[in-house]
């Protein structure tokens, strides 16, 4: 294994402010993400490990209850596991409050409503889960030097990301509508624009867009976020990278490494595991050949599966060389 | 004094006899266009999805009293839909 290649890579990954672990279910996220944040806490920076991923797997990595608000898993590294429902029963609450406190009883009661109507749309649980996302990365500087997020599989993630890119679009095409009314109204009763009353729905609309914009910027930003796909030398997983690689390319987003997981380790023999090394190098030429321009990590097989501090302290020691 | 008051309102006058017509074909303009934008905001009860959704609740009760203004156009006293309800 060539462990040199790990560690300089390794080191470019930690020195980031904003690392996204993705890759097919089942090949590992959650485990590299883990291992990355144990050893960016291990080196004395406040880490902050998220999982957006539903089917949630970092408690039992660590062996250590994460919740759904930020708590200190180990010194140095917190953990929060995001729940879908609960951000847009939490993000509901907040606009009533807000509605509550700006109009009048009976105007709240009947938007109220309308708000419980909207939030049961299907759909709701996903920008709920992004407007968290982009709370927690407008605000990453302050708390914490590094945020990894352990993602949900690929394609999930990848429209999580691209959602920056479309929601803009729409608030776009909605914010010039509205302009187009509330302008026409105004030249109908002559006003020609002097002491003007900012549009409610125009101001609201263009904060929204300001702060897409924010992540957007902070998602495209080379020096401090990248993407790390995880995969393991099986065909699918393979042909899901490539094809992710693909949107996170089109989407402005750095490739930071390649993380190929669950290699046979060395100097074993026998005829199964003759054979299967064959196998797995026909796919890692295969990796290195349609990568080649992105790093690569490579971790070796443990001999048991990994959950626990130990075991995970052995996949971080490989990842950092 | 008195001579600059009826100047105004003459002024006015002559303001409302040539641009009357106008305004109205403003404001006109202007309602469709605001009903376009009301359609943008609540295609889901048309059926169609809305990815913005989540980020329009706030300005739902701007919204409400448009729509308001919308159906008493239409010629319907209270609101038409059983989700919006506005009076």
């Amino acid at each position: 294994m060539l462990l040199a290649d790990n560690r300089k890579t390794a080191r470019r990954l930690l020195e980031k402010r904003i690392l996204f672990f993705g890759g097919k279910g089942g090949v590992g996220k959650t485990t590299c993400a883990a291992a990355v944040a144990l050893a960016a806490s291990r080196e004395g920076r406040r880490v902050l490990l998220v999982s957006t991923d539903p089917a949630h797997s970092t408690s039992d990595i660590f062996e250590r209850q994460f919740t759904r608000e930020e708590r200190e898993i180990l010194p140095n590294l917190y953990g929060l596991e995001i729940d879908a429902e609960f951000e847009a029963g939490r993000y509901i609450a907040e606009v009533k409050e807000q509605v509550s406190k700006m109009f009048s009883p009976s105007m709240v009661g009947a938007a109220s409503r309308q708000i419980d109507l909207a939030a049961a749309m299907p759909g709701v649980g996903d920008v709920a889960l992004f407007d968290r996302l982009t709370t927690i990365i407008a605000a990453r500087n302050a708390a914490y030097d590094l945020v990894v997020f352990d993602t949900a599989p690929t394609g999930h993630t990848v429209r999580l990301l691209q959602m920056p890119e479309m929601l803009r679009a729409w608030i776009d095409a909605l914010t010039a509508q509205r302009r187009r009314a509330v302008e026409r109204d105004a030249d109908s009763r002559g006003d020609d624009g002097g002491e003007e009353q900012p549009d409610p729905i125009v101001a609201a609309l263009e904060r929204r867009r300001q702060r897409l914009d924010e992540v957007r910027a902070r998602l495209t930003e080379h020096r401090d976020t990248s993407f790390v796909l995880v995969l393991i030398p099986e065909r699918l997983p393979i042909e899901e990278t490539s094809r992710a690689a693909g949107a996170l390319a089109e989407a402005g987003i750095e490739i930071g490494a390649i993380v190929v997981n669950r290699v046979l380790p060395d100097g074993l023999s026998g005829e199964f595991y003759a054979a299967r090394r064959r196998q797995e190098d026909i796919y890692r030429r295969e990796i290195d050949h349609r990568f080649k321009t992105m790093d690569r990590i490579v971790i070796a097989q443990l001999e048991s599966d990994v959950y626990g501090l130990n075991r995970l302290e052995r996949i971080s020691a490989q990842i950092t060389g | 004094m008195r001579w600059s008051e009826l100047r105004r309102n003459v002024g006015d006058a002559l303001h409302g006899l040539f641009y009357f017509r106008y305004e109205q074909d403003l404001r006109a303009e202007a309602i469709e266009l605001n009903d376009l934008f009301l359609l943008m905001c609540y295609m889901e009860m048309v059926g169609l999805p809305n990815p913005a959704t989540l980020y329009l609740l706030e300005v739902y009760p701007h919204l409400l009293s448009e729509f308001h203004l919308w159906h008493r156009r239409m010629g319907v006293d209270h609101s038409p839909l059983a989700q919006i309800r506005c009076c």
